[in-house]
């Protein structure tokens, strides 16, 4: 194989790309569950959830009628292998809020959480956040880059083995390894540390998304999986190439960044399956991209990925079956890469 | 058995390894409460089976004590975050319903609304949100603050809070929704469907002057602490007393105090059960909870055998605290006393003995018009919780004092509350 790897898969599972249907016509959590379940079965690496008041507009109709970490709660524990990741607006949540949620999360889902931050805050959320006057974009890129640092500075609070459990010592937590935070910046101060016992995986999974330029050094920094908006060959490569330096300057090695390509799966997947896998597969091979996020619309259209265009990658010996390890992190190659 | 009578509601307090400060020492305690999700689910499953009308989930976000060679002592400093908890709950779960607490102080009222209205989609009409306004300095210190704001200014925004929370839980699935005010601002409507119980229930626990109005103008539920007969029935006239003001019937809220039982077979029995317990209190945890609960930080430094010494008013929570000053004058307790006697239960009313000696003595309170019904909060989990659910629930639906099967499928209709317009 060229890449001497095989590619991380994930799908999304956004309501926004529906076709319109009347109110509560839309599926319901048992509906999900089979769809996450069915991923799950075909060892994809992890579903990402869309958060249907980051999408523009708002409105009642909406497919999915659950706020996303709330569903993702609620599929940890309909699942055991997959890994699960929510979007989580930074204007939406205060930093310490949303690191405990996440943190929560990755232990009802033992290890297998990730939070999805997008650089591209949803038009309406400031003003139903109490800020009608907007956030300008150089704000809220400074506030990001706080918030992230802040998120994954809690996540690190507790030492993997700071949990004693001992009643007849009296001792339930080593104090020498639980850390406060003591941040204060331009927008935050929080103390710390939170109040969740440490990860199962170290910490829950960082995707970002709707980077542009400017958000660059941030992702490099501090993403564990960084979405890229489908391009040509070579431009993405080029992003890609640029993240991974950009890592290698901050300390890291590039292997501890896994950049996956968005691909909207669609009609033309469903009637050209070997033509959509060429697709991947030469996108794959020319090392654009350690894998792709597939935008599934439809239940009908994750059924067509699953029963066609993933047997075709597996000929190809482009993806693996079945998961190795327990965790996200382990499924995405990340487990032991290094973290700061 | 179930007649037209009127029955008691009761509330399963879930909290981590157990309500008693030392519970997570007691060799029967789960001391992986935290970080066990099938406990909680068992738990959730053991108060369904028992027909409890709700589980419930205290908040706070932040550790719950400074001093960490303290904390460390404790099993308080982790645990789920309640709202993914009860997520995960209610798709493990059918009838019961669940509730959480959480801040006005630290969250917009946009989000609360939308989190627990996904809740209730979830859960099919099973959610409620227990309004708090946080009132310890370390949740403050992880939110930006300087300091504390004071009583009156957490309260003036816990009720515009309600308010717009209340607002686009109704406008839910419709469309136009605006609201300017002093804290908040809100532009669009909730982008989720109206909830199948009309909306969330209410909660809120705080029992100062701003607390108990703020119940009687928005709550469904009240929780709250009282140690003694005469205590609770003055609150419960106090609170339906000032609901007519806002146009409400007294039944339209139910008031439910805390309760924690220790139940066992005979009253020796369950007297050793509770000497056990106490027993396992190192007094600097004791002291400690107790200087936290009545927001003074150097109880430690006065003598530990010796009186209370006299305190400033505070503005954390003020009338609790109240409570615990006049128990501890009433009763003429050491700090150590005082601070092991209520370290067991934190202030809420503490009962000892069989389960009918415990069923008697909520059916005088039930009765005697001083509670709706009951906030159970077992000294340690599984195992007090259990005996709770088997021993002292089928004593009290003996007495037809409570349901012996759900008649309704959602939280607003286990408590006969009405559905909201």
């Amino acid at each position: 194989m060229a890449n001497g790897a095989t590619m991380h898969l994930a799908v999304s599972l956004s309501p926004e790309a529906a076709p319109p249907h009347p109110p509560d016509a839309g599926p319901d959590f048992s509906l999900l569950t089979r769809s996450v379940q069915k991923a799950e079965a075909a060892g994809l690496d992890m579903v990402l959830l869309a958060d249907s008041a980051l999408a523009a507009g708002g409105g009642p109709n909406r497919q999915v009628p659950f706020e996303a970490t709330t569903l993702l709660a609620a599929l940890a524990t309909v699942t055991s292998r997959i890994g699960l990741v929510a979007a989580a607006s930074m204007v939406a949540h205060q930093p310490y809020n949303l690191a405990r949620r996440f943190a929560s999360l990755d232990i009802i889902s033992h290890g297998r959480a990730g939070w999805h931050a997008s650089m591209m805050p949803g038009p309406r959320e400031a003003a139903n956040f109490s800020r009608p006057e907007g956030i300008p974009t150089d704000d809220f890129r400074r506030r990001a880059v706080e918030f992230i640092g802040i998120v994954q500075g809690l996540w690190k609070g507790w030492d993997a083995d700071a949990l004693l459990f001992d009643k007849r010592g009296g001792r339930f937590f080593d104090p020498e390894k639980m850390h406060l935070l003591g941040h204060k910046g331009e927008y935050f101060s929080v103390r710390g540390p939170l109040n969740v016992a440490p990860s199962p995986q170290d910490t829950p999974v960082l995707v970002m998304s709707g980077l542009s330029e400017p958000d660059m050094d941030i992702a490099a920094r501090t993403a564990d999986v960084v979405l890229l908006d489908e391009l040509s060959v070579e431009r993405t490569k080029a992003l890609h190439d640029d993240l991974k330096r950009r890592a290698l300057a901050f300390g890291r090695s590039p292997g501890a960044i896994k950049v996956l390509m968005n691909v909207a799966a669609g009609a033309e997947m469903t009637a050209r399956p070997d033509t959509f896998a060429d697709r991947l597969e030469e996108r794959f091979r020319s090392r654009a991209c350690e894998g792709f996020n597939i935008d599934m619309p439809l239940k009908s259209t994750l059924d067509d990925f699953i029963g066609r265009v993933l047997p075709e990658l597996h000929r190809r010996g482009l993806v693996l079956s079945g998961y190795s390890g327990a965790t996200l992190r382990s499924h995405l190659g990340l487990a032991g890469e290094d973290r700061q | 058995m179930s007649t037209g009578r009127r029955q008691m509601k009761l509330g399963a307090f879930l909290w981590a390894t157990g309500h008693h400060i030392a519970a997570w020492r007691h060799p029967q305690a789960h001391v992986t409460a935290g970080i066990d999700i099938d406990h909680y689910i068992q738990l959730a499953r053991t108060a369904e089976a028992a027909k409890f009308d709700m589980i419930f989930c205290e908040d706070a976000a932040g550790v719950r004590e400074a001093n960490v060679n303290i904390a460390s002592q404790t099993s308080r400093s982790i645990g789920f975050e309640p709202i993914s908890l009860l997520a995960a709950l209610a798709v493990q779960t059918e009838r019961i319903g669940l509730v959480s607490t959480a801040s006005t102080s630290y969250n917009e009222p946009y989000g609360l609304a939308r989190t627990f209205l996904s809740l209730d989609h979830l859960s099919g009409g099973r959610a409620g949100w227990n309004l708090v306004t946080s009132a310890s300095q370390i949740e403050a210190a992880n939110f930006g603050s300087t300091g504390l704001r004071p009583h009156a200014d957490r309260y003036e925004r816990a009720r515009e809070f309600a308010a717009v929370v209340a607002a686009l839980w109704r406008g839910a699935g419709t469309s136009g929704f605006n609201h300017e005010g002093r804290s908040f601002s809100v532009r669009d409507p909730l982008d989720l469907p109206r909830s199948p119980q009309g909306a969330p229930v209410m909660i809120q626990a705080g029992a100062s002057d701003e607390g108990r109005d703020l119940a009687a103008r928005t709550a469904d539920v009240v929780f709250t602490a009282a140690q003694t007969f005469k205590e609770a029935k003055a609150f419960y006239d106090d609170l339906k007393g000032r609901l007519a003001v806002y146009g409400r019937e007294p039944d339209d809220v139910k008031i439910m105090p805390g309760v924690a039982p220790i139940v066992a077979a005979s009253e020796t029995e369950a007297r050793a059960k509770y000497d056990e317990l106490q027993e396992l209190i190192p007094d600097d945890v004791g002291v400690a909870l107790l200087s936290s609960y009545l927001s003074i930080s150097d109880l430690a430094r006065y003598p530990i055998d010796g009186p209370l010494p006299e305190l400033p008013a505070s503005e954390g929570m003020q009338s609790r605290q109240a409570l615990v000053i006049e128990q501890s004058r009433r009763d003429n307790l050491s700090i150590r006393q005082l601070a092991r006697h209520f370290a067991g239960a934190r202030g809420h009313w503490r009962v000892v003995g069989t389960p009918a000696q415990i069923a008697d003595e909520l059916e005088a309170r039930f009765e005697g018009g001083a509670a709706d019904g009951f906030n159970v909060m077992p000294s340690y989990f599984p195992g007090e919780f259990d005996a709770f659910a088997t021993l002292v629930v089928p004593e009290l639906q003996r007495r037809g004092l409570f349901r012996t099967d759900y008649r309704g499928s959602t939280l607003r209709e286990h408590l006969g509350l009405n559905r909201p317009a």
